[in-house]
């Protein structure tokens, strides 16, 4: 008979397809905190880099637990994370980027945060904002980062500016005054175009009063005051003040140097970039707040701890994020990476509390705000993006652009 | 762009060859035995591992994106996939009305439209260069030229972004010597989508260069020989004897190079990211950022059929109107 042919063939064939999608069987209820234990841990970029350092000085004085951190990197993060949920294969602890939580929480791979241990009084407010959506927290807020507005004071003496531009209309006085009296080739570095250009636009949008999504999630990315922001915006590159055509992967702070761009907006790790790059630079620039509209509100970044819900080691996973997130852990973290504390109480003490610059983070980051976590978020703001192009490049008026951007939104959010 | 590689080119080709199996099923039938007879049973057994990983790796994402495809299969069914909605054939409809979409397929046409017959009649000629009228340093040259088809794309990008920079590029170099100024390549609309197909051409030339020369050491040298005592001098000899007798390679050629540059993916993403405004937006790399930015799977799963049957039609019409008709 040739049965038995067809059932070796069907058994070969399951089994290889058993063998090569095998799953690891969930072994059953959580481990106690102090069990031992291995925790997983992945971040990303510097931090993924850095958190090593710090795992191994917990488990010094944790002798139950051995973390094991996996770096990865910014621009595989998205894809890992999205392919590590779908097979159920989140580590313990992740570290979600701003914009990533309200995705991942949406797909239900996220364990809500304990919030009587972690207290939404001790963080910044957007970074608390970041972490939730739809009512439930789900990460405790890491470190925070914002924008402000990077200077040469050097050149600024030769283009006869005094202070620091404090209004929107001063920062445009600055950026031609720089133009016209020192020589520079560009007034400001804003981005013209292409992917997250909108974080570019935050100082402006948040400045002027304008928001994408309201806190109850609606889209109002045509509002006057969105419009407003985006003419002044525009006008930076009509007037020939800021360059139209940026390459992808362009570092502001060669031009920066070099003296071609006097201004642009940047993030805390721009300090540290400047100052081991540039040394001969120093004190030839210094930050300032955002110029206010109709006033000074930056945007917030950064990123928070979260547990992902299939992990065994939630209670350890916890201790962990506490130990990172606490006033000590928070001040050491800055210590090694420059990354501004989350944790308000962390900024009382030592050169967090006394540097001028990071008085300037500091309150910059008291206002900063933050669209409210949405799976779709990036999406939204990728019509944004577009938006802002067409004005940028002098191809739409800027209320026909974010009118074309808040229908395609609204046909979004169906 | 590797023209071998890619998943929806080898999707492509495994359909091209489909036809082929009917043809051969009547000889099996012949025996009219059992299907799985002790002598298929070696067969079926050696080649157990190849159709595992082809069920696996390829008719089974084949088959799933199809399903996914008249879906509405988003991020939050990466963790619940049977949750997703049967939408029928919404995708589609929304596809044609998608100004993005229609842009992209405005994209790839031209690059297609533009870089094939340059790819084509530049290999030719370079191959037609080194056959005959180069004598020294031959594989000097044909290294030269092949060194780009193996060369990492990204170690291509960087290199190509210092040729195209506009303010201490190459190029712009050149021209300021010259006493001009040369466009901003990358950030301008008009200019990105020509460089993108420059550097295209100079990544494919190798292969399509290889390929004919084959073809050329193939045209018999009785033929040209006869030709010449006949009066036709080179230019004649290139249209009435070589171009017609490498007829099979240059289909096999355009064939080839076209199914690669419809799915052209990997310039415009390492280059321009699809901008400026889109211009360099291909159906691709439309795909990929609906599929892995915002994780349409279904959507993108549409956007990869379209393409399919585009790539599909265009090969069927292309082997038809360049079949060989000499025999």
């Amino acid at each position: 008979m040739y049965r038995p042919a067809t059932t070796a063939a069907i058994v070969l064939t399951v089994a290889s397809a058993l063998t090569l999608t095998a799953c690891g069987g969930s072994g059953g209820a959580g481990v106690a905190a102090d069990a031992k234990q291995t925790l997983t841990v992945w971040a990303m970029g510097t931090e993924g880099e850095k958190l090593a350092d710090v795992a191994k000085a917990y488990e010094k004085s944790h002798t139950n637990i051995t973390v094991k951190v996996t770096p990865v990197g910014w621009d595989v993060a998205h894809q890992k994370l999205v392919a590590a949920a779908a097979a159920g294969k989140l580590p313990d602890v992740v570290q979600m980027g701003g914009t990533y939580l309200g995705e991942f929480a949406d797909m239900g791979a996220l364990e809500p945060i304990d919030t009587k241990t972690f207290k939404q009084g001790d963080f910044f407010p957007a970074a608390w904002q970041q972490a939730s959506y739809g009512g439930k927290t789900y990460g405790v807020p890491w470190y925070v980062d914002t924008r402000v507005l990077y200077y040469r004071t050097d050149l600024a003496a030769k283009a006869g500016i005094k202070s620091p531009p404090a209004t929107m209309g001063d920062l445009q006085k600055a950026a031609e005054a720089y133009q016209a009296k020192a020589g520079t080739k560009w007034g400001l570095s804003i981005q013209p175009g292409g992917l997250d250009t909108v974080q570019s636009f935050y100082p402006f949008l948040y400045s002027a009063g304008g928001e994408i999504l309201t806190q109850d999630g609606k889209p109002v990315v045509n509002s006057p005051e969105a419009v407003n922001a985006l003419k002044n915006y525009g006008s930076y590159f009509s007037k020939g003040l800021s360059e139209k055509s940026v390459r992808p992967g362009y570092d502001v702070t060669k031009d920066f140097n070099n003296g071609s761009v006097p201004m642009f907006f940047g993030g805390p790790w721009v300090m540290s970039l400047l100052d081991d790059n540039y040394p001969d630079l120093k004190g030839k620039w210094a930050v300032a707040a955002v110029p206010a509209d109709k006033s000074s509100v930056s945007m917030a970044g950064g990123s928070s701890l979260a547990i992902s819900a299939d992990s065994e080691h939630k209670p350890a996973a916890k201790q962990f994020i506490s130990y990172l997130a606490d006033v000590k852990g928070q001040a050491d973290w800055y210590q090694r990476t420059r990354d501004l504390p989350a944790n308000k109480a962390s900024w009382e003490s030592g050169e967090l509390a006394t540097d001028a610059n990071l008085k300037i983070w500091r309150r910059q980051m008291e206002t900063a705000k933050t669209p409210p976590s949405e799976p779709k978020l990036t999406e939204f703001t990728s019509k944004v993006d577009a938006a802002i192009e067409q004005v940028t490049q002098g191809h739409s008026a800027p209320k026909a652009a974010l009118d074309k951007a808040q229908s395609e939104i609204e046909g979004l959010t169906r | 762009m590797s023209l071998l590689t890619g998943s929806a080119a080898d999707g492509a080709a495994t359909a091209g060859t489909r036809p082929v199996t009917p043809s051969k099923r009547p000889t099996r039938r012949t025996g009219r035995r059992h299907p799985l007879g002790r002598r298929n049973l070696h067969g079926w057994l050696f080649s157990t591992p190849f159709l595992v990983l082809f069920a696996l790796f390829m008719l089974f994402p084949i088959v799933a994106t199809l399903v996914m495809s008249f879906t509405d299969f988003g991020a939050r069914n990466v963790t619940r996939p049977l949750e997703a909605k049967f939408v029928g054939v919404d995708n589609y409809v929304q596809l044609f009305s998608d100004d993005t979409f229609r842009t992209a397929l405005f994209n790839t046409a031209y690059f297609v439209v533009v870089g094939v017959p340059l790819t084509i009649v530049l290999g030719l000629l370079v191959a037609i260069l080194l056959n005959n009228g180069i004598d020294r340093a031959r594989t000097f040259f044909r290294v030269g030229f092949y060194a780009p088809v193996v060369t990492a794309i990204v170690a291509v990008a960087v290199v190509w972004r210092f040729v195209l920079d506009p303010s201490d590029g190459l190029v712009s170099g050149l021209a300021s010597e010259l006493g001009m100024t040369a466009p901003d390549f990358l950030g301008s609309g008009t200019w990105a989508m020509p460089s993108l197909i420059a550097m295209a051409v100079w990544r494919n030339l190798g292969t399509v260069m290889v390929l004919f020369i084959a073809g050329l050491q193939a045209v018999p040298t009785e033929v040209r020989e006869a030709a010449r005592l006949d009066g036709a001098g080179a230019w004649q000899e290139l249209r009435r004897i070589t171009v017609p007798l490498l007829r099979p390679t240059m289909l096999y050629a355009t064939v080839i190079t076209t199914i690669g540059y419809l799915n052209v993916f990997e310039e415009p993403f390492v280059m321009t990211q699809g901008g400026p405004s889109n211009s360099t937006l291909t159906v691709s790399l439309d795909m990929y950022r609906e599929g892995f930015n915002f994780f349409h799977m279904g959507y993108a799963s549409a956007m990869a059929y379209v393409l399919f049957v585009v790539i599909m039609g265009i090969t069927v019409l292309q082997l038809r109107l360049l079949k060989d008709n000499t025999r």
